[in-house]
C-alpha cells in the first residue's frame, strides 16, 4: 500500500486545480493519518466486504422517473447575469483547444 | 415592547389582533440584526429594504426570519460563506425558501455559515468568525453558526439551517435553542448548495420544539426538483404535538454516556454527563422507560473517519462546479485550466481545500475500496445499528458534544485521533437520514447545553412530540441569550 | 495480410426523440440559437439537481432489449468526474459496469457484404452530452443547448476483423435507432461520435485467447462513418508497419485521436497518463426498481425493425427481395412506402414508383424524402387514378413529375391540364376508324400476314387522342374493326 506522501498531495491539489501552502499540505497528510489509522481498524472488521456499500441516506426509498414534458428554458440574462465573461449569448473561456 | 423574542404562535396572535404589524416587526427584526451583527458577526448580508406581507391565518405570515447562506435566493446574494460566490445573485429560490414565501414568512438576512457547510466552528465563512452570543470568546459551533445566534440572540423566531453532520443540531445545542432536520428527504434540497449530498439535509433552528415543527410543515413538501423528496402531506408535525408520551421507549448508549468511557475526563465533561443523566430522570418522570444499551464499540469509534471519508468525497464532487467561469469572479489566466485553478485557489479557504484533497484522495481507483467503499459499508453497519434499536425503541437520547461551546481561541476544524465519539455521533442521524432533534437541557457556567433526540425514519411526529414534552418538563422553552458578555 | 486484425467500437449516439433533456425538463432539441434550451442544472447553478427522464430510460431499455443485453434489477447512475469547460458540473452523470447499467452482455448479428456476423456487446449505458463550444482564434464559446441531452453509449467486444465489419455494424445500429425511434442517429448533426480501438496479431494465433492479443491502440472522437472506415485503416496500417520495422513491441498502449485534415491518428497519451475519473454513484438519484411489468410493457412496444419489415414486404406485399432492401435502407422511406400503402395504395405500385421514380428524383434534387413536396396521400391518390383509368400511365408520370416540383394535388394537376382518359368504347371506336381510314396501305400489309402492324395502327390512335386513350381498350377495339375491313 503506497502511503500518501507531500508529493502526492501536491499532484492530488494540483488535479484539482487548486493550490496549497505548505501548511496545508501538512495538515492534510496529519489529518490524513488518522483516516487511515481508523481505515486499518474498519478493514479489521469480519466480513466487511460482504457490506454493500450504503450511497443513499434512504435505501428503502421507491420514486418515479419524471414525465418527458418540457419546461422553459431560462432567460439569456438570467443564465449570463454572473457571468464575468461572455459574447452574446455564449460563456466565453481561453481557447480550449491547440 | 419587543415581539422578536417571542414563539411564533404568540407573534402571530399579536399579528392578529393588531397589536403590532408586519412592518414594525421586520423593523424590529432589522434593528436587532445590525446589533447582533456588531456582536457576533453573524450575517452575510441584511435586507434593510425587506417590508411586511399580509398577515392571513398562516402562523409564520407577516413574521421575519433568517436564511443561512448557503440556500439559494432569487435577486439576493447567495454567497455559502465563500469568496468563490462572493457576489453571487442567483435568480432562483430554494423550494424550501419558496414554501416559505408562499406562507407569507419575510426573510430579513442572509446567515454566516462555515464555507459551504464544510465546517463545525462558525469560523470559516468568507465574512469572518461568528461568536457566540452567550460569550462572545466562544464559537456557536457550525457550520449553521450564524442562524444559531441570531435566533439565540432574539433577532426573530427561526432561522433555516442545513446539517451534513451536525450542522443544525450542534450549533442550536451551543447556543441554547432547538435545532431540527426532519427524516431525509422531507425538505426538498433544490437550491440548497451541496456539501455532501447523501448527507445534507435541509433543517431549522428555533427556541422552542412547537416553533420547528410550524417552520417545517411549512418548508417540506415533495419537489419535482428533488428526486429525493418525498410526499410527506399526511404528515403534520404541529398536530401531532400532544406531549403524551406515557409508556414511550427511549435508549441512550453507553459507550458514549458513560464517564468510564472518558479515563481523562475534564470537569466540564462530568457535569454535562452528569446533567444529561438529570434529564434520562426526567423522561422517566414523565412515565417514558429509559435505558442504557451497548453498541459495537469500533463502529462508533469508526464514525468520525466514515464521516470524513464520504462527505469529502461527496464535496470535492458536488464543488467542481466552482470554476467561476459561469458565476463567480473570474480570475484571470491564459487558459481555462489557469483561470480555474487561480479561482479555486483565491476562492476556497485552507480548510475546504484540504477536504478536496482527501476526497479526491479516497475516491482514485485504487483507493476507492479501501477507503471510500469501507467508509459506505460502516455507514450501513452504523445504521442498521441504529435501525435495531428501533424495533424495540421510539428513539435514541444523547447528549450533544462534550460540553458547552468551545473557546474560539485555539479551535481547529481538523479530525483529531483522540476526538471523542461524544462530539461526533450525530452524524449517525445523517448516515440513516433520521429525523433528530436538539434541544437546551441546562447550564454549565452559564452556557447552555444540549441534548438530542433522534428517531426512525419518517417517524418525524413521535420523535418532535418525545422532545416537546421533554421540553415542557424543562426550564429551556423560549430562552434568549442574555446580555453578550 | 499476415495478421489479424481485433477492432472494438465505442459507439455514442444521442437519443433525439425524447421531448427533453436526459437529467433536465429542458428541450432537447437542436436550435440555431445558443443557450435557448437551458434549465439551471444544464449550467450546474448552485443547489440545482439532476431528475431522471423517464422516457429516456424507457428507450434506453427498449435498445438494451434489442441488443440482446440484461437489464438490471435497479437503476443506478454515477459521476465520471473531470475538469473541463464544456462540462458544468465537473462531472458527467452516467453509468459504469457497476452496478449494472441498462445493459450488460448482448449480442447482435449484422450484415456486411451479405454475410451475416455477430459482435459480442459488453454493455450499454445511459448518459448525458457535454455543452458544445466554438473556438475562435483566443477563446472558446458556450453554448449550453448539448449539455443534458441524452446519450446512449454502446461498448462491443473486439469482434470486428476490418473497417468494413465495424462499419456495417455502426449501419446496423444506426437503422436500429432509427426504426426504434430512439434517434435520427444522423452524424451530420454530430448525434454519432466513435471511439475505436484496434490492435492486431499474428494470423496463426487463436483470437479467443486474450494472451493472443496485441497491444491496444484507443481513437477517440470520430465522428463520421467514414471517418471511422479511414481511421482503422490508417492505424491498422500504421501497426503493420511498427510490426515490419520490429519496432511494435515497443509501442505502449495508448489513446490516440482521428484528424481529419491530414487523415492520420495523433498521440494523445500513453496509459500512464490515463485519467481517474473517480467514479461514485449518483447521490442524487435514488436507486430505482426497473419492475417486470415495465420491462414487458417496454418489449412490447419495440417497433418493427428494418430486417422485420422487410420480410413482411416480401411476404404480405409480393415485393422483390431487391426492392425490399431498398425500402427499408431509410426508415423515413420505408415509413413513407406504409403510409401510402396506409392510404389504400397497391403495395408493388407504391414501391415502383418509390424505387424507380421517387428516390431517383429526389437524388438529383438533393433533397431527403421527408423534405418531399410530394407525400404519400398524394401518390395513393396517383396510384388510384391510374388504376381507375382516369389517367394513364404516361400521363402519370408528367403528374408525378409536377406534384413533386409543386406539391400540388395529382386531381388538381390532371384537371388543370384537362388530363383524362378516353376510356368510352364509342369513342374509340370513332378514332380507330379515323386512323384505319387514314391508312389502307397498312392495312393491306396486316391482311397479308404483318399482323403486327396492328401496333402501329394502336400507336395511330394513342397519338391522335395525346395519350390519353385507354391502350388495351384502344387495342381491343383496333383487333375487332380490322377484321371488319
Amino acid at each position: 500500500m503506497q502511503k500518501f506522501t507531500k508529493e502526492m498531495v501536491d499532484d492530488y491539489a494540483d488535479k484539482l486545480l487548486i493550490g496549497l501552502t505548505e501548511e496545508e499540505n501538512k495538515m492534510v497528510l496529519d489529518e490524513f493519518g488518522v483516516i487511515d489509522a481508523t481505515i486499518d481498524m474498519i478493514n479489521e472488521l469480519p466480513d466487511i466486504e460482504k457490506v454493500e456499500p450504503m450511497t443513499h441516506a434512504l435505501d428503502d426509498f421507491e420514486y418515479v422517473l419524471r414525465e418527458d414534458e418540457p419546461e422553459e428554458s431560462v432567460p439569456i440574462e438570467d443564465l449570463l447575469a454572473n457571468c464575468d465573461d461572455h459574447t452574446d449569448r455564449e460563456v466565453q473561456v481561453p481557447r480550449m483547444v491547440g | 415592547m419587543s415581539y422578536m423574542d417571542k414563539s411564533i404562535e404568540e407573534i402571530h396572535e399579536a399579528l392578529k389582533k393588531g397589536l403590532v404589524t408586519s412592518d414594525e416587526l421586520v423593523k424590529e427584526s432589522l434593528e436587532k440584526s445590525h446589533l447582533v451583527q456588531e456582536k457576533c458577526n453573524a450575517f452575510v448580508t441584511i435586507l434593510d429594504d425587506a417590508k411586511g406581507t399580509e398577515v392571513t391565518d398562516s402562523l409564520l405570515s407577516g413574521i421575519p426570519y433568517g436564511v443561512k447562506d448557503n440556500y439559494s435566493t432569487k435577486g439576493v446574494l447567495s454567497t455559502g460563506s465563500s469568496n468563490t460566490l462572493k457576489d453571487y445573485v442567483p435568480f432562483f429560490s430554494a423550494t424550501a425558501i419558496d414554501n416559505l414565501s408562499k406562507a407569507g414568512a419575510v426573510m430579513v438576512n442572509k446567515t454566516v455559515l462555515d464555507e459551504f457547510g464544510m465546517g463545525g466552528t462558525g469560523t470559516t465563512g468568507h465574512t469572518g468568525i461568528v461568536t457566540n452570543p452567550w460569550d462572545k470568546t466562544r464559537m456557536c459551533a457550525g457550520s449553521s453558526a450564524g442562524s444559531a445566534a441570531a435566533v439565540a440572540a432574539g433577532v426573530y423566531p427561526y432561522a433555516t439551517g442545513s446539517d451534513t453532520g451536525d450542522s443544525i443540531r450542534k450549533p442550536a445545542a451551543y447556543c441554547g435553542i432547538v435545532g431540527y432536520k426532519p427524516t431525509y428527504g422531507m425538505i426538498s434540497r433544490y437550491g440548497l448548495f451541496p456539501f455532501a449530498s447523501s448527507l445534507d439535509h435541509c433543517g431549522v433552528l428555533t427556541r422552542s420544539v412547537r416553533d420547528a415543527a410550524i417552520v417545517t410543515d411549512a418548508m417540506k413538501g415533495i419537489d419535482k426538483n428533488d428526486m429525493t423528496s418525498w410526499n410527506s402531506k399526511d404528515v403534520h408535525l404541529l398536530e401531532a404535538l400532544d406531549g403524551n408520551v406515557k409508556g414511550k421507549k427511549l435508549c441512550y448508549v453507553k459507550e458514549i454516556c458513560d464517564i468510564n468511557n472518558y479515563p481523562n475526563a475534564s470537569d466540564e465533561l462530568k457535569r454535562h454527563l452528569e446533567n444529561f443523566m438529570k434529564t434520562i430522570d426526567i423522561c422517566k418522570s414523565l412515565g417514558m422507560e429509559v435505558d442504557e444499551v451497548s453498541v459495537d464499540e469500533t463502529l462508533l469509534k469508526a464514525s468520525p473517519a466514515t464521516y470524513v471519508v464520504i462527505s469529502c468525497a461527496e464535496a470535492t464532487s458536488n464543488m467542481s462546479n466552482l470554476t467561476g467561469f459561469i458565476f463567480g469572479p473570474r480570475a484571470s489566466g491564459d487558459k481555462w485550466d489557469e483561470e480555474m485553478k487561480n479561482y479555486r485557489t483565491k476562492g476556497f479557504s485552507p480548510l475546504i481545500k484540504r477536504r478536496f484533497v482527501i476526497g479526491s484522495y479516497v475516491l482514485q481507483a485504487q483507493n476507492k475500496n479501501r477507503y471510500f467503499h469501507n467508509a459506505q459499508r460502516v455507514r450501513r453497519l452504523l445504521v442498521d445499528e441504529w435501525k435495531k434499536l428501533f424495533e424495540k425503541y421510539d428513539a435514541v437520547i444523547l447528549p450533544v458534544g462534550s460540553g458547552p461551546a468551545k473557546k474560539l481561541e485555539g479551535s481547529k476544524d481538523a479530525l483529531d485521533k483522540n476526538t471523542a465519539i461524544l462530539e461526533d455521533h450525530l452524524q449517525i442521524g445523517n448516515f440513516g437520514g433520521f429525523p433528530s432533534i436538539t434541544i437546551p437541557n441546562g447550564f454549565i457556567d452559564g452556557l447552555p447545553v444540549g441534548v438530542n433526540i433522534t428517531g426512525n425514519c419518517y417517524e418525524d411526529e413521535k420523535t418532535l412530540n418525545i422532545a416537546y414534552a421533554l421540553e415542557g418538563a424543562m426550564d429551556y422553552k423560549g430562552q434568549v441569550c442574555k446580555e453578550v458578555q | 495480410m499476415n495478421y489479424k486484425v481485433l477492432i472494438g467500437l465505442e459507439m455514442h449516439c444521442e437519443i433525439s426523440k425524447t421531448k427533453t433533456k436526459v437529467f433536465s425538463s429542458a428541450r432537447n432539441s437542436f436550435s440555431e440559437t445558443p443557450n435557448c434550451n437551458v434549465r439551471p442544472v444544464d449550467m450546474a447553478f448552485p443547489g440545482t439537481l439532476p431528475v431522471v427522464n423517464k422516457e429516456a430510460v424507457k428507450m434506453a431499455l427498449m435498445a438494451s432489449m434489442i441488443l440482446g443485453c440484461s437489464q438490471p434489477e435497479y437503476l443506478y447512475f454515477e459521476r465520471k468526474n473531470y475538469y473541463y469547460p464544456d462540462l458544468p458540473k465537473g462531472f458527467q452523470i452516467t453509468q459504469e459496469t457497476k452496478p449494472a447499467p441498462v445493459g450488460s452482455y448482448g449480442m447482435l448479428t449484422y450484415e456486411c457484404k451479405g454475410e451475416k456476423k455477430t459482435v459480442r456487446i459488453n454493455n450499454l449505458h445511459l448518459e448525458e452530452d457535454a455543452a458544445s463550444s466554438d473556438h475562435y482564434p483566443s477563446c472558446s464559446r458556450i453554448n449550453y443547448n448539448r449539455a443534458g441531452v441524452p446519450l446512449l453509449e454502446l461498448v462491443t467486444e473486439p469482434d470486428f476483423h476490418s473497417a468494413d465489419e465495424a462499419v456495417a455494424f455502426l449501419e446496423e445500429m444506426r437503422s436500429i435507432y432509427q426504426y426504434a425511434g430512439i434517434s435520427e442517429a444522423d452524424s451530420k448533426k454530430g448525434q454519432v461520435r466513435c471511439d475505436v480501438n484496434v490492435s492486431i496479431m499474428d494470423k496463426n494465433l487463436d483470437e479467443s485467447d486474450p494472451a493472443n492479443w496485441g497491444t491496444k491502440v484507443e481513437i477517440k472522437n470520430v465522428n463520421s462513418f467514414s471517418g471511422v472506415r479511414d481511421a482503422i485503416n490508417y492505424e491498422i496500417q500504421r501497426q503493420i508497419d511498427l510490426k515490419e520495422d520490429g519496432k511494435y513491441d515497443e509501442m505502449p498502449q495508448q489513446t490516440r485521436r482521428w484528424d481529419e485534415e491530414s487523415a492520420s491518428t495523433i498521440f494523445m497519451r500513453g496509459k500512464v497518463d490515463a485519467i481517474d475519473y473517480k467514479y461514485f454513484v449518483e447521490p442524487n438519484i435514488p436507486k430505482f426498481k426497473i419492475s417486470k411489468e415495465w420491462l414487458e410493457e417496454i418489449r412490447k412496444s419495440i417497433p418493427m425493425l428494418a430486417h422485420e419489415r422487410k420480410d413482411m414486404y416480401m411476404k404480405n406485399y409480393g415485393i422483390s427481395e431487391y426492392d425490399a432492401t431498398i425500402l427499408v435502407k431509410e426508415k423515413p422511406v420505408a415509413d413513407f412506402f406504409e403510409d401510402t400503402i396506409k392510404l389504400g395504395a397497391n403495395p408493388k405500385s407504391a414501391s415502383n414508383w418509390i424505387t424507380t421514380n421517387l428516390l431517383g428524383s429526389l437524388n438529383k434534387m438533393e433533397i431527403t424524402i421527408e423534405e418531399s413536396k410530394l407525400t404519400p396521400s398524394h401518390l395513393a391518390l396517383l396510384i388510384k387514378m391510374v388504376e381507375n383509368g382516369e389517367i394513364s400511365s404516361q400521363q402519370a408520370k408528367g403528374v408525378f413529375t409536377e406534384s413533386l416540383e409543386t406539391g400540388k394535388s395529382p386531381k388538381d394537376i390532371a384537371s388543370e391540364k384537362g388530363l383524362k382518359q378516353i376510356t368510352n368504347e364509342g369513342e374509340i371506336t370513332k378514332i380507330v376508324n379515323e386512323v384505319l381510314d387514314e391508312n389502307p396501305d397498312i392495312i393491306e400489309q396486316y391482311k397479308n400476314g404483318k399482323v403486327a402492324m396492328v401496333n402501329y395502327l394502336v400507336g395511330q390512335v394513342m397519338k391522335k387522342t395525346h395519350g390519353t386513350a385507354n391502350p388495351s381498350l384502344a387495342r381491343d377495339v383496333m383487333a375487332k374493326e380490322i377484321e371488319k375491313r
